[in-house]
């Protein structure tokens, strides 16, 4: 084993990194209403009582609607700039990108509040629509940081070799550039839906009186009785964030295994 | 006397700028039905650019490209009767072999059987038999340069392009695929226009070469008039190596034109080994390795002999190349030759009765 | 002069091309990013009014923002938050970084990276929850430590205060720290650092005068890529902070959905995006040297 010492240390970081997603199964298969040490026994009502609360699953089902549609949006809207930025130049072409890529950096409340005066400003009525907006707007990078490492590890020549070979643009598009970048699409996709499934600031802003699951679970933290069910509905989405993030990656992988590119990291 | 092929394409006068940048600069020249040709030159001599305006990727800024008479302004890649292997092969990752190969035909919406009938016909062609289901980034880089041919020629193109198809390869593989390149090129009678730095991979395949510098075509002939008679200086240190002297010009006329050179003393030249056009910088002669001698002890007298001092051995094996200072040079000449069993190799300093012809002298002016 | 139009023309085309691709995505940003920032810069000089906003231009809100008490403890508050965040979060990333780049068998490095990646991915409201019942007076280190009796009674120091915040959003940011000096570290020629101790170097010292100066550029970005997000971080100051640990974002979320008064919540969310840029360029200006040079 190379690197003693500081594989000791990665250990230590990652237990740091992995605490609360460990603790979290604890609490709720635990048969206490009060979230503290120690546990007293093994129940799966939590999992059970989350059925009974008509919010939540009208809180679920909002949250879906805005998640897929904004990863569709995101990147539906990712492959244009994507494509964009790898494929041609253009002038003030940093500038363009910069500003696309900006909500990657700046903080979300500024995104929700300059979203909300203008909306507002705009006479528009607050709801799902407006989150799907704002998620829109926050998941576009992610999803042009994957597909532009998709669209960069592809060769020029081969949609030259199609067109050679008697295919027009747009076929050459849908028979060769499609199906190359397409592990990097669903990658992206599944990434978006992410991000918005767990985006609390905008649609905490943005939702009116709608209310998402980030959002629910952020009341629900007010009142210490419901949280054990907060705790079983983490572990839900804490168990499929896992699950989606492991096929995002394998889609990565085998996109970059397709077109013979070398691995450089992950999504970020 | 073969009859003159008919003339597949034609440049025209082709010039083309990116911005500022004179790429190609007025590239006039016919190239041969049948003919394998190769595009010679240093990178961004322009020779690819030249095979892209064929193929269609590029546009051109003024002249025109000809292709089998026909004028291709305005026809797009799609639409010409030209095929591409391309440097990196270009195969689709996401493919079979077959798939790759067929890919062509797609649009001829043949019957499956006719189809794979087809594929499997060019895939025996380029020796891949039995390789059709094979997915393609399984392949070898060999393998993958074969599918890229066998991509190519199954559409049965007028123009096979080649973009350094050859550069990726290792020496040996290389050599091999040579020599399968101008079998096949014989066997399918198809125009082969081949892009290559290599001298020696141009000398060796083409039937004629044109070598570009800066955009330019600086000479277009067949690879031994081009290694024997180079028109420049610059073409002929690009091909093989030349030794130079400077040389005067004493007389010219009808019957020749004889000069003085350093080293080798008054000699008469014909008119044709003076091929290039007169560039105003004093005149220099020029000679490959090879056709001096070191005449060994008791060696006959040659016709024509000069003196030198050996300044350098490098032995090769199979060769030994001396350099050596003729009297009355101010740099040396190289001398290649051939190892024979017995002869021993001469050491620095040594000196050498050294034999050469005039008939190998190519005079620069 | 014909021929220069003519690559006018085809230049023409292929800025158009992209123009033509980019320009779903670009309108999108502008619509919904440029206009709105631009929309909080223009209402942050506007006097709010009773239900309405009064278009009189006015620097009062900056004013406000600026030489209140609370709100200026609240913004260095932040401030300071966000520099301890930064300066913890990197220094216990580099050495992972550095482990995964240097030690690991490059065909498990892209585990290692989806290993540390995940919990980034994994409901954030949850985690920093979690956080709280961690650092609690029941939490898990203070029954840990007593059940070890190191301590007689629970650590009070560690929940509902600054040093809460920090260790939450620490540990929010660790990806983000984490891969940015990877992939600088990835890119360094490995035959430097031979050379490095060829040339008669301790291992330390080619740390020191190689690897670190070529791992800047990485360290530089992880910098500013936890440090701006983290100074408008709404969630784990709002759950773990107290009331001692508010921070900027609670501020102007006060100020827009409670008080209502959307010019000084502008005014101080410009502050605040001011304030990250300054210090940023600053940041970036003292780093300079370690920027400059081919780009690859």
């Amino acid at each position: 084993m190379k690197g003693g010492g500081f594989r000791i240390y990665a250990i230590c970081y990652l237990i740091f990194l992995y605490a609360p997603i460990i603790i979290l199964p604890l609490f709720a298969f635990n048969d206490a209403t009060v979230i503290a040490f120690p546990l007293s026994g093994f129940t799966t009502k939590w999992f059970a009582e989350m059925t009974t609360q008509p919010a939540l699953g009208q809180a679920v089902k909002n949250s879906l609607i805005i998640a897929v549609s904004a990863s569709v949006l995101a990147t539906t809207l990712g492959v244009f700039a994507a494509r964009a930025s790898t494929r041609y130049d253009f002038p003030f072409k940093g500038g363009i990108m910069g500003l696309i890529m900006l909500p990657l950096v700046l903080p979300e409340i500024i995104v929700a509040v300059s979203l909300l005066v203008v909306l507002l400003g705009l006479g528009v009525n607050l709801s799902i629509l407006t989150v799907i907006l704002g998620h829109v707007l926050i998941c576009t990078p992610f999803t042009i940081a994957i597909l532009s490492s998709a669209f960069q590890s592809l060769d020029r020549s081969l949609e030259e070799a199609a067109y050679d070979l008697g295919e027009t643009a747009v076929s050459t598009f849908r028979l060769i550039i499609l199906p190359l970048v397409m592990p990097g699409i669903i990658s992206s996709l599944l990434i978006s839906f992410t991000i918005s499934l767990d985006e609390f600031i905008i649609a905490f802003f943005l939702a009116g009186t709608e209310v998402t699951l980030p959002v629910y679970i952020f009341s629900q933290f007010r009142f210490p009785q419901a949280v054990p069910v907060i705790m079983a509905l983490g572990t839900i989405l804490v168990g499929m964030s896992i699950l989606l993030l492991t096929i995002a990656e394998y889609f990565r992988r085998r996109g970059l295994a397709r077109s013979g590119a070398k691995d450089t990291g992950g999504f970020l | 006397m073969t009859v003159e092929k008919p003339t597949m394409i034609e440049f025209r006068d082709v010039h083309k700028y990116y911005g500022d940048y004179h790429a190609l600069r007025g590239i006039t020249a016919k190239i041969r039905a049948g003919e394998f040709f190769s595009l010679l030159g240093p990178s961004g001599c322009g020779k690819t650019t030249l095979l892209r305006t064929i193929a269609g990727f590029e546009g051109i800024s003024s002249g025109a490209v000809m292709i089998d008479g026909k004028h291709m302004e305005g026809v797009p890649a799609n639409k010409r009767p030209t095929n591409m292997v391309f440097q990196s092969y270009a195969i689709f990752p996401h493919l079979t072999v077959a798939q790759n190969v067929g890919f062509g035909l797609r649009r001829a919406n043949l019957a499956k059987d006719e189809l794979a009938r087809r594929v499997g016909e060019a895939l025996e062609m380029v020796g891949l038999k039995g390789y059709g289901a094979r997915a393609a980034h399984a392949l070898s880089g060999g393998q993958r340069q074969r599918v890229a041919l066998a991509r190519a020629l199954i559409l049965k193109p007028k123009v096979l392009l080649l973009d350094e198809p050859l550069s990726a390869l290792d020496k040996k593989m290389r050599e091999q695929m040579q020599v399968e390149l101008i079998k096949l090129q014989r066997q399918v009678g198809i125009t082969f226009i081949l892009v290559t730095h290599d001298q020696e991979e141009a000398l060796v395949m083409s039937d004629r070469i044109a070598v570009m510098f800066e955009g330019e075509i600086a000479q277009l002939a067949d690879p031994e008039t081009l290694y024997r008679r180079p028109n420049s200086k610059k073409v002929a240190d690009f091909i093989g190596t030349m030794n130079f002297l400077p040389a005067e010009i004493l007389s010219e006329g009808p019957g020749g034109i004889e000069i003085e050179a350093q080293g080798l003393g008054r000699v008469t030249l014909a008119p044709d080994q003076a091929p290039g056009a007169a560039s105003g910088q004093g005149a220099t002669v020029g000679f490959r390795p090879e056709t001096l001698t070191i005449l060994f002890e008791g060696q006959p007298t040659a016709e024509r002999e000069s003196m030198g001092t050996i300044e350098e051995v490098v032995y090769y094996g199979d060769m030994t190349y001396y350099d050596v200072r003729l009297d009355g040079t101010a740099s040396p000449t190289r001398i290649s030759m051939r190892n024979v069993f017995g002869r021993p190799v001469l050491d620095i300093g040594a000196r050498a009765r050294i034999a050469w012809s005039a008939g190998a002298l190519v005079l620069f002016r | 002069m014909e021929l220069g139009s003519r690559w006018d023309r085809f230049r023409r085309s292929e800025a158009a091309s992209g123009y033509m691709l980019v320009s779903p995505t670009a309108l999108y940003a502008i619509l919904l990013l440029a206009a709105p920032l631009g929309t909080i810069i223009l209402y942050s000089f506007l006097t709010d009014g009773y239900l309405e906003i009064v278009r009189t231009f006015t620097l009062a809100n900056y004013h406000e923002a600026w030489t209140n008490e609370l709100y200026r403890t609240v913004m260095l508050r932040s401030l300071g938050v966000s520099m301890a965040v930064t300066l913890v979060t990197v220094v216990l990333a580099f050495p992972v970084a550095y482990f995964v780049s240097f030690h690991v068998d490059p065909s498990r490095k892209s585990l290692w990276l989806f290993l540390i990646t995940i919990p980034f991915w994994t409901s954030y409201l949850i985690r920093v929850f979690l956080w709280k019942v961690i650092l609690g007076f029941n939490g898990v280190v203070n029954s840990g430590l007593m059940g070890l009796g190191i301590i007689d009674e629970p650590l009070t120091f560690i929940l509902y205060n600054v040093n809460a915040v920090v260790i939450t959003l620490a540990h929010a940011y660790a990806p983000f720290a984490i891969l940015p000096i990877f992939v600088a570290l990835e890119k360094i020629d490995r035959s430097l650092l031979e050379a490095g101790q060829d040339l008669g170097e301790s291992r330390f010292m080619t740390f020191l005068r190689v690897t670190l100066p070529l791992a800047m550029p990485g360290v530089i970005a992880s910098v500013l890529i936890v440090f701006i997000p983290t100074i408008g971080d709404y969630v784990t100051p709002q759950l773990v902070g107290g009331p001692e640990g508010r921070m900027v974002a609670n501020l102007i979320q006060l100020q827009y959905l409670k008080l209502d008064n959307y010019p000084l919540g502008s005014a101080i969310a410009v502050s605040a995006m001011g304030i990250v840029t300054v210090v940023s360029l600053l940041f970036l200006f003292l780093n300079r040297r370690y920027l400059k040079g081919p780009k690859s």
